[in-house]
């Protein structure tokens, strides 16, 4: 770009309406111009007319600026831009031309830009794209067309574009993706179509798109899987969240390894193939849910780097042995609102983080079933039918603080592995009536038991306090053996006028006679 | 229509404190950092590291691109403009190209 003249600011060729800077650079937005301002150097290489009040871009009006790479006028009213309007920019790469009031794409104007890069068309009017738009654009590589009013894919405009890499059709009324329609975009690397009413794919809609990375069908009508995203070889993002889809087939991703990120949420998916998430080595979270005709666990053999698994509202019953053999940097594992009764051994899970197996139908913990997660903070096992705890099953969670045992079966709890604890949640467990003991649990902070009596171990029978949940500044105070036991913050129910600390068999005639 | 008279050009609702509050359509909201607070500006396109998210309910906001020496992005991992002196590939800005591919320098792409 050739230098232009002077020193400071005030040297530089100028126009009044604009403010201009040593590099060619003239900003001549939000002025209220209705026309291009006279008066700008031939060495302009930027040039922004953003938010003025232009309606119309006469013939020529730019044939003075041979060296502009940016042209601005997004935020304008232009409705028509003269075939000639545009002629002289041999070197422009970026032209924006969103938020305007266009009707169709002016192709006449675009003919001669052969070095446009990026063009901008978004937030216009547009219902027409004649196939010769783009034609002379041979180093187009971005092309936003979103939140227009398009009601099919441009296929015709779009058939030169072998160099085009990044193409939104978003926010419009697109309603079908016919066949080949994007066949000669091999640059593609990223088709945002979000926000259209899609309602069907054609089977080979996505053929040609070989080095497809993005694909973003979020906000459509989608009833069915799309199946043709098989011919995308180098997908790592894939969104069809909020559509209409009830079931993913078996196989599903089989010709897309590279998958980092699939969207899927907020679709009525009542099937899964258990083979659908197979072989994803690249896959880092994956969060099914409500799938509520799913039987069996996903098959996850080959999807080896999962950190994130959530997979509730199934009918899935039973969990594979060797889950952990799969899924060894697991940090987080969700599987609530199943069916399942019996737990594997996580052991292999060496990083796991949170577990939760709320609300399933599991009947005991064994003494493997946690063992050596010395990561594990959170466990939540709450709403269960848990009758059985192995007295070793906490044994080694070094860094459990969040432990949820509520609603379940119990009738006690291991002593032992608790000391890093300081949420523990018991309540809903009826046979469990005797007192705990808060040396057990130094770090405790917050508890809830199944009897008002048992808060007394925790928090002292001050039977005045009036509040229904009893809280106290944390303090300490000393056990039998002169051992340090913190005070809990937290204890419901607390004991009070008509739950004393003594558990008087239980009988409510006897604590209203005591009360009188 | 123009906004209420103390709004800033392209807002539809302001305050004292915080600048624009709702743009007018199809314009981008974005945060200015001013000290510890956050102002909003309407703008048409977004400021330089940024990207325009539009949604259909009308609240399209700048959002920052997550790539390393990216002046402009397409979406958040796709660079449609990188620093002076650095090649684009796929999105993405390098130093140097990656193996395999080869340097255009009148684009400066591999």
């Amino acid at each position: 770009r050739p230098c232009t003249s002077g020193q400071g600011q005030s040297t530089a060729v100028c126009s009044p309406s604009c403010s201009c800077d040593e590099d060619g650079g003239a900003d001549c937005s939000g002025r209220g111009l209705t026309a291009v301002p006279t008066g700008l150097s031939t060495f302009t290489y930027y040039l922004d007319l953003s938010m003025n009040n232009i309606t119309e871009l006469p013939a020529n009006v730019f044939k003075s600026f041979p060296y502009m790479e940016e042209l601005r006028l997004a935020g304008n009213d232009l409705t028509f831009i003269h075939p000639e309007a545009l002629s002289g920019l041999h070197q422009l790469k970026v032209l924006m031309l969103q938020n305007n009031q266009l009707k169709s794409v002016p192709s006449a104007a675009l003919k001669n830009l052969q070095s446009l890069q990026s063009l901008r068309l978004d937030a216009n009017h547009i219902t027409t794209v004649p196939d010769e738009s783009f034609q002379g654009l041979q180093q187009l590589r971005h092309l936003w067309l979103d939140d227009n009013h398009l009601t099919q894919v441009p296929v015709g405009s779009l058939t030169h574009q072998a160099n085009l890499q990044a193409l939104t059709l978003a926010l419009n009324r697109i309603t079908y993706i016919p066949a080949n329609a994007f066949a000669n975009l091999t640059s593609l690397v990223v088709l945002h179509l979000h926000n259209n009413r899609i309602r069907e794919i054609a089977s080979n809609s996505f053929a040609g798109l070989v080095n497809l990375e993005t694909l973003d069908l979020n906000f459509n009508n989608l009833m069915v899987f799309p199946k043709p995203i098989e011919a995308l070889p180098k997908l790592k993002e894939l969104g069809f969240h909020s559509n209409g889809i009830s079931s993913i087939p078996e196989g599903a991703f089989h010709n897309n390894p590279l998958l980092r990120t699939i969207h899927l949420y907020d679709n009525p998916l009542s099937f899964v193939g258990t083979t659908a998430f197979q072989n994803l080595s690249e896959l880092h979270s994956l969060i099914l849910r409500g799938a509520n005709k799913m039987r069996d666990f996903p098959v996850l053999t080959g999807t080896k780097n999962l950190e994130s698994l959530t997979l509730s509202g199934t009918k899935i019953s039973s969990l594979p042995m060797d889950l952990c053999e799969n899924l060894r940097l697991l940090r987080t594992l969700d599987l609530s609102y199943n069916e399942i009764e019996q737990l594997p051994s996580f052991q292999g899970c060496i990083h796991i983080q949170e577990i939760s197996f709320q609300h399933n139908k599991i009947q005991q913990i064994d003494r493997d079933t946690f063992q050596s997660l010395s990561a594990l903070h959170l466990l939540d096992l709450s709403r269960n039918q848990i009758q059985v705890i192995h007295r070793d099953a906490f044994l080694t969670l070094t860094s459990l603080n969040n432990l949820d045992l509520s609603m379940n079966s119990l009738a006690t709890i291991p002593s032992r592995g608790l000391s890093a604890v300081s949420q523990l949640k018991l309540s809903g467990n009826p046979q469990m009536k005797n007192m705990l003991t808060a040396k057990d649990l130094p770090k405790l902070m917050s508890i809830s038991v199944p009897y008002a009596y048992q808060c007394c171990a925790f928090v002292g029978c001050d039977s005045s306090s009036k509040d229904s949940s009893m809280k106290k500044s944390a303090g300490a105070i000393v056990g039998d053996d002169g051992e340090q036991i913190s005070m809990v913050m937290h204890c419901s129910p607390s004991p009070g006028a008509l739950k004393p600390c003594e558990h008087l068999l239980g009988n409510w005639m006897i604590r209203l006679t005591v009360w009188f | 229509t123009e906004g209420p008279p103390s709004c800033p050009k392209g807002c539809d609702r302001c305050s004292e404190y915080n600048g624009c509050v709702k743009c007018k359509p199809k314009l981008f909201i974005f945060l200015e950092r001013n000290d510890i607070r956050q102002v909003g500006v309407c703008l048409a396109s977004c400021p330089v590291g940024y990207f325009g998210m539009r949604n259909p309910e009308g609240n399209n906001r700048c959002t920052q691109c997550k790539i390393d020496n990216c002046e402009a992005c397409f979406n958040r991992n796709f660079c449609t403009k990188c620093k002076e002196g650095l090649y684009s590939h796929s999105g993405r800005c390098y130093v140097s190209c990656p193996p395999g591919q080869r340097t255009a320098n009148e684009t400066m792409e591999c």
